[in-house]
């Protein structure tokens, strides 16, 4: 009887550090979350939903021991491939992009000018 | 056995609390740091140390078992990915910022280089369309 | 073709005039009207600019911008709306969600036979250690089927809307073919060099071991996309060209479905008729095992993992 009151109570404290740090995790990611917000340039964003990613990803880890369930872990491995796949596509698409429109500017600043030099 | 029950307990908890607080060094740095180069560097602390400390602790609590080995794989994923998707942001940043001078020193003889490599392509491409 | 006359007095005769007006290959307008080609409508960039700067011009003196003080507070108003309705929504599912019945209450409505048919004879009747995909893939085969079918669907369509056309094509090739994206990165060539067979592996695994563990076609089927996926975002589209083109695209994706047509088939004709199939169930936790399962779930994978990538291609650059 002794023995299992004592694993009960090892269990308990288990219990008790896991919610704990779950509840820790979902304050900073409101934290990280007010960043992506505010942030005023886009790799601002990126970075911080970069983050929220690392932090959801110790959740589920923390989740899997906690409800004991050993898939989660599968999950968590997904969510750090799509993080970064999310990331690597976003930064080229969006430098694609923009030096496309710059390019467009360029070239059109410059046939203007032109223009004007041959009319004066 | 109840003893080692609990000094792995007080490992574990210790190295996972040390991740929370790599997080919460990461948080506060996202928010002291002025601009994103720099934030990027406390962003990248947290990816990779934070997130490592945290998983050795909960690896600790798991045993010897298959998750162990799952969780050992994330860390190995995030090593190798973490730097590379900050190496896209910090290009995507420099790329795109108009006015970085303002921020942090740039190299003049650099960025000529890469203007005449860039010019080259274009025309290169040109080329190849007519 | 052997002819008794040779070409140029077969071409006076009436017959060849027939026939080449029945095949119409002759075009009745060429030697007869003086024609000119049409020239192709040209807009210059700095017209398009100049037509931009105009409508924000005719903008800013019908509205006022700088100083109309009502446009300036609906955009106050705005964000202040946004932020409230998000946080009104967040709390009203919320407030929804704590008036759904507790996990494991005898009394729920979700606790009925199908779901006790589902848990009690599942494995005997499936012969798949996972319920769920034992559940999706052989009592509910049909409606995956159909989801499956979506899928094809869904892709055909989108190449309907942007696939560019061959001769287009040839022009804009390079234009399309991320002209102005950073090329050849080395670290992100080296990194997705070491990571994607560990991924592609990854998402066999999980297609393999549906009927064993948490997983499946679908989601193993998006895990392949994404390495394809990350394969092309770092060493671009003409190396992926080299295993993965709008050939081998057709044959994986027609060939998983008709394979799942017909497994799936031939499982609903002798369900429905009460007729003993004559597939083994193999013993439950061994990869051969668990009957239709397994090839069904190949099958839905390559569906997934081909419809993944053809999208992103078909958005980036109009083709595969």
């Amino acid at each position: 009887m002794q023995i299992n009151e004592k694993v009960s109570a090892l269990d308990g404290v288990y219990q008790s550090m896991y919610i704990g740090i779950l509840i820790i995790l979902a304050i900073m990611l409101f934290a990280c979350l007010i960043r992506a917000v505010r942030g005023p340039r886009i790799a601002d964003r990126i970075v911080a939903v970069n983050m929220m990613g690392t932090m959801v990803m110790v959740m589920i880890a923390v989740l899997s021991l906690l409800l004991k369930e050993g898939f989660l872990i599968d999950i968590c491995l997904i969510y750090a491939l799509v993080s970064f796949l999310a990331v690597t596509v976003i930064s080229k698409v969006y430098i694609g992009v923009y030096t496309e429109k710059q390019h467009h500017i360029q070239a059109g600043t410059k046939r203007k000018g032109e223009e004007s030099n041959g009319n004066s | 056995m109840e003893i080692l029950e609990w000094v792995r307990l007080l490992v574990g908890g210790a190295l996972l609390l040390s991740g929370l607080l790599i997080f919460l060094i990461e948080l506060y740095g996202i928010f002291h740091l002025k601009y994103v180069l720099n934030r990027m560097h406390a962003a990248a602390m947290g990816d990779t140390l934070g997130i490592s400390f945290s998983l050795i602790g909960l690896m600790i609590f798991s045993g010897l078992n298959f998750v162990t080995l799952k969780m050992m794989l994330i860390v190995i994923f995030l090593w190798f990915a973490s730097p590379v998707s900050s190496h896209m942001l910090a290009r995507l940043e420099v790329s795109t910022n108009e006015d970085l001078k303002k921020h942090c020193q740039v190299y003049e003889e650099l960025s000529r280089l890469e203007k005449d490599l860039k010019e080259e392509k274009i025309k290169e491409e040109g080329g190849e369309e007519e | 073709m052997s002819r008794l006359k040779p070409q140029k007095e077969y071409e006076k005769t009436g017959a060849f005039h027939f026939f080449r007006w029945l095949s119409g290959s002759k075009d009745p307008y060429v030697g007869e009207i003086e024609m000119q080609p049409q020239k192709e409508a040209e807009i210059q960039e700095t017209t398009i600019l100049e037509r931009m700067k105009e409508s924000e011009m005719v903008r800013d003196k019908v509205y006022d911008v700088e100083n109309n003080k009502v446009l300036k507070l609906f955009h106050k108003v705005y964000v202040v709306a946004a932020i409230l309705f998000c946080v009104v929504l967040v709390g009203l599912l919320l407030y929804t969600v704590s008036y759904l019945p507790r996990i494991g209450n005898s009394a729920n409505p979700d606790n009925n036979i199908v779901s006790e048919r589902y848990i009690e004879q599942g494995l005997q009747e499936t012969g798949a250690l996972n319920i769920v995909s034992g559940m999706i893939l052989t009592y509910r085969a049909f409606d995956t089927f159909g989801e499956t079918n979506v899928l094809f669907i869904a892709t055909c369509c989108v190449m309907i809307l942007l696939m560019v056309d061959d001769v287009i094509l040839k022009k804009q090739r390079i234009r399309n073919d991320r002209r102005f994206e950073p090329k050849n990165d080395g670290i992100l060539q080296g990194t997705v060099f070491v990571l994607c067979p560990i991924i592609f592996i990854f998402g066999i695994y999980i297609i393999l071991n549906g009927h064993l563990s948490p997983g499946g076609g679908f989601s193993g089927g998006a895990i392949i996309g994404a390495g394809l996926m990350l394969y092309t975002s770092a060493y671009g589209f003409e190396k992926t060209q080299r295993f993965f083109d709008e050939h081998i695209y057709k044959i994986a994706k027609i060939t998983a479905l008709c394979m799942y047509g017909i497994i799936g088939s031939y499982f609903y004709i002798t369900g429905a008729n009460g007729i003993e199939n004559h597939i083994p169930l193999g013993t439950p936790g061994h990869i051969l095992s668990s009957g239709i399962i397994l090839p069904i779930n190949i099958c839905v994978g390559l569906e997934v993992a081909c419809t993944m990538y053809a999208f992103y291609a078909l958005f980036r650059r109009g083709g595969l």
